[in-house]
C-alpha cells in the first residue's frame, strides 16, 4: 500500500519532470502515471493540462514516432512509449474540451493518424481510440470528403477488423459531415452500403456507430434516403427498423433517431401507422434507463413529434403525457433529462388543445412552475416553452386560468435572467398570459412586472427587445385606460418612438403594435402619439416610409388608422405624415402599401383612408382633394374587385364617401 | 374449496420431455457461456478443447478482466484501475459511477488500514471534486467518510462498508463493466433460463398438479400430490 511520501512522488509536477528523462523505462512509467492519474478524473485532467502535460506528451509521441521511421523498427520500449502517450492523449481528448483543443494545438493530430499503419496491434488502437475521442468533440478538424484521396482513407477505416478503427471511421462521418455534397459524395463512394452490413454483422459499439453515421447522412436529404432504400438495394429500412427493437438500449434509442430522421426528411417513408406507434412506445419506455440514453430520450421523442399534429395525437393516445408526467414527478432529475422531459411536453402541447387539456387535467402545471426557479438555465428556458405552449389554450385562457401568482410571479422573476434564452422565453410565456379577459391584469402590474418589461424593451438583446413589446402589445389590449396609461408613462414617448426606429424589423413591427393597441378604442388615449411634439407620430411616418416588410406596414397603417378615428386634428395629422415623409419619391408609401401582395396591408391602409375620409368631419373634402391629387383616390378605384372581401368593402366605402363630396 | 385441477402423472410428464428434443451444441454453448461471463479461463480452455465449442469471446481478454476483479476482491484497488486502464481506457473515462465506486473502495481501503491521515487526504483530493459535481457521490462519500467517526466500526451504521461484500459488489460492477465494452453481455444466460423454468411452472401450478423440479441444483422431478 502507498504510503505517505508515496502519494507525494506523484505530485503532478513532479510526474511532469520524469517524463522529460532521458531514460525509456523511467519515461513510459511516467506516462502510464500521468494516464492513470487523469482517466475519469477531470479535475486532474484540468491540474496536468494547466502543467503542460499535453505539449509534453505530444512531443515524446512525436519524438517515438520519428525514431521508428528512422530506424525503420519498432522496438518494445517504443511500442510502449507510444501505446501509452497516446492514451495518455486520448484520455485528455476525451469528453473534455480544452483536452481536446490542447491535443490539436500541440500538433499531436497527424502523428496519432501515423500510428494507425503501426503493425503493432496495440498500438494502432491506441491511435485510433485517442482519435475517436478527438471527433467525439465539436473541436475536431474538418474532414475534407471530398477529396479523393480523404474517401478512400475512410473506407479502409470503415473496412477494418478492428471496432476502434472502423469506429473512428463512423465517428469522423458523424462528426464532420454536414451538406448534402458530402452526404452524396459518401452516397457514391458506396460507404451506405458499408455501414448497412455493419449494422447485420457488426458487433454492438460498430452498429451503434453506423446508426448514427447514416442518421448524418441522411439528415435532410430525401435524395440519398430514396437512393438508399430504393429497392435495388434489398430492404435497407429493414434493418434500421429491427434495431428498433434491439436488447441494448443505446442502440434501440439510436435506431429510433435514425428513423426520425428519415421520416423529417422524406415524410412518405415510414408512413404506417404501426411503426410510428412503435417509435413512440419505445421512446417513452426508454425514459426508464437511467443512463444517458434516458437523458436523451425524450429530445428524440421532441425531434419525432414537434410541428406534426398527426403525431402528437398518436403519441397522445399512447399516453405521451401521463408518462412524460410520471417521471417528471420523481424529482431529482439529470438537468439534460429534466430539460428535455419539459420540452417533449412543450411539444406535446404546442399545437393540439386536446393536449393541453390533459395535461392541465393532471396538474402538470405545478410542476413545470417549480421548474421556472431551477438553477440550471436550459431548464428554465424549457419550463417557459412549456408555459407559453400551454397558454395558447384560449379556453383556459379566456377563463383567466394562468393570471395567478403561482405562475406570473415566477415568470417575472425570469425577466432580469442572466441567460437571454431564458428571458426570451419567460416573455413569449407572459406574452400569452396577458391575452386575459378577466380584469386581473392588476396582478401583473402589482408584482411589478410592467416596470420590468418596460426595462426589457430597452435590452441590448433584441430578441429580448421586440419580446418585452410584444408581451406590454397583449398586456394593453382592450386593457382600460388607467393600465394603458399607466404603461405609456412607464415607457415614454421618447423610448417608444426610439423603438419605433429600432435597426431591428421585428422591434419595430412590435412597437408599431404596441401603439395601434395603445390608442385603439378611446379618443383621449389617442393624445399619446402627440406628446412631446408628436414624437411617436413622426416616428411613425418615418418608419412607414421605409417599412422592410409587409407586417411593419400592417402594424404602422392601422396604428394611423386608430388615430384617424379621433377628431379633426388628429384626422389632419395622420393625413400630413402620409405627404411628409415622401421626400424625393414622389410616390406616397400610400400607393405602394395599396399595390401591395398582402391582403392585410391593403386592408389596413384603405380603412386608414375610410377614416380620413369620413363625411361627417368638416375637413373631410380638403383631404378628399389631397389624396385625389396624390393619385390615391384612382388607385383604390382600380381595386373595386379586388380578391380580398376586406378590401373591396372597404373601397367601396371609399368610393361611397368621396361620391357624397360630388367629383367622381 | 378448490378448483380441480388436472394431474400428470410422472409417466406421461417424462414422456412429454422425451419428446422435446435439444441440441447438444446449445447446451454446449450455454455452459460455454456461462464459463466465459464469470471468468473460468481454464475450465473455459478445458471445455473448448473437450467439447470443440467455440467461445463467443477471445479467452485471452478474460484472463485479463478476471485479473482486475481477483485485484478488487482483495482490496488492491490501485492495481485494478491500472489494469482496467491498460485493457481499456475508455472504461473509466466514460463510466463516472463505476470510477467513483472504484476510489470510493481505495478509500475504505485506507481506512481498514488504519491510514486515517492518508484516507482524509485522499477524501479531499480525490473524492470531494466528484461529490461536487454529483448529488448522490455526495452523499455516498459522506457515508464513507463517516466510518472514521466510529469507534467500533464494525457495529456502525455504515459498517457494511467494511464488508468483504462491499468488494465483490465493486468487483461485480467493474466485471460487468468490461464485458460490456466488449460487446458481451454482462450476465450468463444460464440464470434467465432457470428464472423462465421457475416461472412457466408457477403458470402452469395454476392448471396442473404435475411433476415439479422443487430444487434447481439437483433438478429431481418430485411426484404431484395424489
Amino acid at each position: 500500500m502507498p504510503s505517505a511520501t508515496a502519494v507525494n512522488k506523484h505530485r503532478p509536477s513532479e510526474l511532469l519532470s520524469r517524463l522529460a528523462s532521458d531514460d525509456p523505462e523511467v519515461k513510459v512509467r511516467a506516462l502510464r502515471e500521468v494516464k492513470n492519474q487523469i482517466i475519469g478524473n477531470p479535475t486532474k485532467k484540468l491540474s496536468f493540462l494547466k502543467l503542460g502535460a499535453v505539449p509534453a506528451v505530444a512531443g515524446i509521441l512525436a519524438d517515438s514516432i520519428d525514431e521508428v521511421t528512422n530506424n525503420n523498427n519498432c522496438n518494445s520500449n517504443t511500442s510502449n512509449i507510444l501505446v501509452q502517450s497516446a492514451a495518455a492523449l486520448g484520455s485528455f481528448a476525451c469528453g473534455f474540451d480544452a483536452g481536446v483543443q490542447a491535443v490539436l494545438d500541440a500538433g499531436a493530430f497527424p502523428n496519432l493518424l501515423r500510428l494507425l499503419a503501426n503493425p503493432n496491434e496495440k498500438v494502432a488502437d491506441a491511435g485510433a481510440r485517442a482519435l475517436r475521442m478527438i471527433y467525439q468533440s465539436k473541436l475536431a478538424p474538418k474532414y475534407d470528403f471530398l477529396q479523393q484521396k480523404n474517401m478512400e482513407f475512410l473506407i479502409s477505416l470503415l473496412n477494418s477488423e478492428k471496432e476502434n478503427v472502423s469506429g473512428l471511421g463512423a465517428s469522423i462521418i458523424t462528426r464532420s459531415c454536414e451538406t448534402s455534397l458530402e452526404q452524396k459524395a459518401l452516397f457514391d463512394a458506396g460507404i451506405l452500403r458499408k455501414l448497412n452490413s455493419l449494422l447485420g454483422g457488426g458487433s454492438l459499439s460498430q452498429r451503434d456507430a453506423s446508426l448514427e453515421s447514416l442518421a448524418t447522412i441522411f439528415r435532410n436529404n430525401p435524395e440519398v434516403i430514396s437512393k438508399f432504400a430504393g429497392p435495388e438495394i434489398g430492404r435497407p429500412l429493414s434493418s434500421i427498423i429491427d434495431l428498433v427493437k434491439d436488447r441494448h438500449p443505446r442502440t434501440r434509442l439510436l435506431a429510433c433517431m435514425c428513423l426520425i430522421v428519415i421520416r423529417n426528411a422524406s415524410p412518405h417513408f415510414l408512413q404506417d401507422i404501426g411503426i410510428k406507434s412503435k417509435i413512440i412506445h419505445i421512446l417513452l419506455e426508454l425514459l426508464d434507463d437511467p443512463s444517458q440514453v434516458g437523458d436523451e430520450a425524450p429530445f428524440a421523442f421532441s425531434s419525432l413529434i414537434a410541428q406534426k399534429e398527426d403525431l402528437q395525437k398518436l403519441a397522445l393516445e399512447a399516453n405521451a403525457i401521463d408518462k412524460l408526467y410520471h417521471h417528471l414527478k420523481k424529482g431529482s432529475l439529470h438537468p439534460r433529462r429534466y430539460e428535455g422531459i419539459l420540452l417533449a411536453l412543450a411539444d406535446m402541447c404546442s399545437k393540439l388543445e386536446s393536449c393541453r387539456s390533459k395535461f392541465l387535467s393532471l396538474q402538470v402545471l405545478n410542476l413545470v412552475a417549480d421548474a421556472l426557479t431551477d438553477h440550471n438555465a436550459g431548464v428554465r428556458t424549457a419550463a417557459c416553452v412549456c408555459l407559453k405552449n400551454v397558454t395558447r389554450s384560449i379556453k383556459n385562457l379566456s377563463a383567466g386560468y394562468f393570471m395567478n401568482e403561482i405562475i406570473v410571479i415566477p415568470l417575472v422573476q425570469l425577466f432580469p435572467d442572466p441567460s437571454t434564452s431564458v428571458q426570451v422565453a419567460a416573455l413569449g410565456a407572459v406574452s400569452n398570459i396577458m391575452v386575459d379577459f378577466t380584469t386581473r391584469k392588476s396582478i401583473f402590474v402589482q408584482c411589478g412586472g410592467m416596470k420590468q418589461l418596460v426595462q426589457l424593451a430597452k435590452s441590448m438583446e433584441s430578441a429580448v427587445r421586440s419580446n418585452a413589446l410584444w408581451a406590454l402589445k397583449n398586456f394593453v389590449f382592450q386593457a382600460d385606460n388607467r393600465l394603458k396609461e399607466g404603461v405609456f408613462s412607464e415607457l415614454t414617448a421618447s423610448l417608444l418612438s426610439s423603438l419605433i426606429s429600432d435597426p431591428e424589423p421585428s422591434v419595430q413591427e412590435q412597437a408599431l403594435a404596441l401603439v395601434r393597441n395603445l390608442v385603439d378604442g378611446c379618443i383621449n388615449l389617442i393624445e399619446l402619439v402627440f406628446a412631446e411634439d408628436g414624437l411617436i407620430l413622426g416616428a411613425i411616418g418615418r418608419q412607414l416610409q421605409c417599412a422592410s416588410k409587409a407586417e411593419i406596414g400592417i402594424q404602422g397603417m392601422y396604428a394611423l388608422c386608430n388615430v384617424a378615428s379621433g377628431n379633426e386634428f388628429h384626422k389632419e395629422a395622420v393625413i400630413q405624415q402620409l405627404f411628409t415623409q415622401m421626400g424625393d419619391k414622389n410616390q406616397s408609401f400610400v400607393i405602394k402599401f395599396l399595390q401591395s401582395n398582402d391582403c392585410q396591408l391593403r386592408t389596413a391602409t384603405v380603412w386608414t383612408i375610410v377614416n380620413l375620409t369620413c363625411p361627417s368631419s368638416p375637413g373631410a373634402p380638403g383631404r378628399l382633394e389631397k389624396l385625389r391629387n396624390a393619385g390615391i383616390i384612382s388607385q383604390i378605384k382600380n381595386m373595386v374587385n379586388d380578391p380580398c372581401v376586406d378590401v373591396k368593402l372597404r373601397v367601396r366605402t371609399v368610393l361611397g364617401q368621396s361620391m357624397a363630396f360630388g367629383d367622381n | 374449496m378448490t378448483t380441480s385441477k388436472k394431474t400428470i402423472t410422472r409417466d406421461e410428464w417424462e414422456k412429454r420431455l422425451n419428446d422435446v428434443k435439444i441440441r447438444k451444441e446449445d447446451m454446449n454453448k450455454l455452459v460455454m457461456n456461462f464459463l466465459v461471463t464469470e471468468g473460468y479461463v481454464e475450465a473455459a480452455e478445458k471445455f473448448r478443447m473437450e467439447s470443440g465449442t467455440e467461445p463467443d469471446i477471445d479467452l485471452a481478454t478474460i484472463s485479463e478482466r478476471m485479473a482486475v476483479k481477483k485485484a478488487v476482491q482483495c482490496g488492491n484497488v490501485e492495481d485494478a484501475i491500472e489494469k482496467v486502464n491498460d485493457l481499456n481506457p475508455e472504461i473509466l473515462d466514460t463510466n463516472p459511477q463505476l470510477f467513483f465506486h472504484l476510489q470510493q473502495q481505495r478509500l475504505i481501503e485506507l481506512i481498514r488500514n488504519g491510514k486515517i491521515e492518508e484516507a482524509l487526504e485522499f477524501a479531499q483530493e480525490e473524492l470531494a471534486p466528484r461529490g461536487e459535481e454529483n448529488q448522490s457521490f455526495l452523499e455516498e462519500l459522506e457515508r464513507t467518510v463517516s466510518l472514521l467517526a466510529f469507534e467500533d466500526v464494525s457495529n456502525c451504521p455504515v459498517g457494511e462498508l467494511l464488508d468483504i461484500s462491499q468488494r465483490l459488489k465493486t468487483a461485480s460492477e467493474v466485471n460487468a463493466a468490461i464485458l460490456t465494452s466488449q460487446s458481451h453481455e454482462k450476465d450468463p444466460k444460464l440464470p434467465s433460463l432457470l428464472k423462465m423454468l421457475l416461472w412457466a411452472q408457477n403458470q402452469l401450478d395454476e392448471k396442473f398438479d404435475y411433476p415439479r423440479i422443487n430444487d434447481l441444483s439437483s433438478a429431481t422431478l418430485e411426484d404431484p400430490a395424489v
